[in-house]
């Protein structure tokens, strides 16, 4: 049964990268993609899904993580972050090899390796050695690929995403060693993603009133450092204002 | 084949001096940053002249206002428009670092590397508070008389690629009303 719906689900995101494929703009692997026209064609889904999202986080998920916040101390904070941040590391291994990154991919085991040895990935021994963390996800395998981005898409209490990203993260999902080992994965999904919650709280506090649209600004802000993930030279290449004599 | 080494010389020594220039020029005002940004004994209107005095000293604002809502819209809107807007955008940009210094205190702004690129410096810092730290990179163009911000990147996040996002929706919303937008960002 399992087996079918991998089958089903890996089906229907390939049906999605094809859908996604030609939908796209005139983009080439998001370089030199203008940042305030991006495909965004059921944008008032997207801002629904942002709100309800915003008012999920506000009753139940926000003060989980101020509480967690408050009560621990930042090396459990540190230790709890690195320790899901290495039960990626053999995905990442699977994503290099499929960018042809041997080297990285080599880097990622060999973290994993050390890191759950001494400390079950709890600290970041690797780093220390000079094997610095490379971040990668199949998002960014399949548009290495050559595969659009396709439609922005917000994802109910996920976030913001698009038809590419999210559909790498269905592959991820099922093709993970890690939880595909483990009985009960949707813990580690859970807590994996309260993790990331926590880490990206301060600049969530501040998305919330500094802008006059905070839909555009989170998804302004995701393409950012989604392109900074694929182009090498992305902070040369951003746009700037022309000069005006002041 | 002498004189093209020369002439590299000269080139490479002259690019190098532009550099140590505007490092000096960073390493000044990044300090005075860190000043205003630590000393928040003051009233809320006496930081906030702080800060006015900072960005309207440091920030190409008129080459930013503009460039957020493009050459169409600066090239129909009427000159009391303009300087309206660039009076409100200004208030904008003021308030908006004012908020995001004052919910922190930092310690240090290092600088780590300076590079040019289409007569634009690129300076790559790095700011740390408590124990956590963020690169920041900043686009500065040499006005002549001085150097000049044109854009913050905080952790690949561009402050001029993030608002034109937002001033752009506003503006396509309101099919291109400069009023409009004037109105909306004197909300924040």
């Amino acid at each position: 049964m399992k087996k079918h719906l991998k089958v089903i689900l890996l089906t229907i995101s390939i049906s999605f990268l094809q859908i996604s494929s030609t939908y796209s703009n005139d983009e080439v692997l998001e370089s030199g993609i203008s940042y305030d026209e991006i495909y965004d064609p059921i944008e008032p889904i997207n801002r629904a899904v942002l709100n309800f999202n915003f008012f999920i986080d506000d009753i139940a998920i926000r003060p989980i993580v101020k509480t967690y916040k408050f009560i621990a101390p930042e090396p459990v904070e540190k230790g709890v972050s690195n320790f899901f941040s290495n039960l990626k590391e053999p995905i990442r291994t699977v994503s290099f090899i499929f960018q042809g990154e041997f080297y990285k991919s080599f880097n990622s085991i060999g973290r994993f390796t050390i890191n759950t040895l001494t400390s079950l990935g709890t600290f970041d021994l690797a780093s220390r050695v000079g094997m610095e963390k490379n971040e990668t996800d199949f998002g960014i395998t399949l548009a290495k690929g050559g595969v659009s981005s396709g439609p922005y898409l917000v994802i109910p209490i996920i976030g913001p995403s698009n038809l590419r990203d999210f559909s790498g993260d269905i592959i991820e999902y099922f093709a993970d060693p890690i939880s595909n080992s483990v009985p009960d994965r949707e813990y580690i999904a859970i807590g994996n993603g309260l993790n990331e919650r926590v880490e990206i709280d301060e600049q969530l506090d501040k998305v919330r009133d500094a802008s006059s649209d905070r839909y555009e600004m989170i998804k302004s802000i995701y393409y950012q450092n989604r392109n900074a993930q694929l182009e090498e030279e992305f902070i040369q290449n951003l746009p700037v204002p022309k000069i005006y004599i002041e | 084949m002498k004189n093209l080494l020369i002439l590299f010389s000269i080139i490479f020594s002259f690019s190098t001096l532009e550099a140590s220039e505007v490092s000096e020029w960073f390493e000044k005002e990044s300090n005075q940053f860190l000043e205003i940004m630590n000393n928040n004994e003051g009233t809320e209107s006496e930081n906030y002249e702080k800060y006015k005095y900072f960005v309207n000293k440091n920030f190409a604002v008129k080459s930013i206002a503009f460039g957020l809502i493009g050459e169409n819209i600066v090239e129909k809107s009427s000159k009391n428009q303009l300087s309206n807007y660039l009076k409100v955008f200004t208030d904008y940009l003021i308030k908006t670092i004012y908020k995001l210094s004052n919910s922190n205190s930092s310690s240090s702004i290092v600088l780590k590397d300076v590079d040019i690129k289409n007569d634009i410096y690129i300076i790559k810092s790095e700011i740390s508070y408590k124990k956590s730290s963020a690169n920041i990179y900043w686009k500065v163009i040499d006005t002549g008389s001085s150097y000049k911000i044109i854009d913050v990147i905080v952790e690949n996040t561009s402050y001029f690629v993030t608002k034109k996002s937002e001033f752009n929706k506003i503006l396509r919303k309101n099919r291109g009303s400069l009023e409009a937008l004037i109105i909306e960002i004197g909300k924040i």
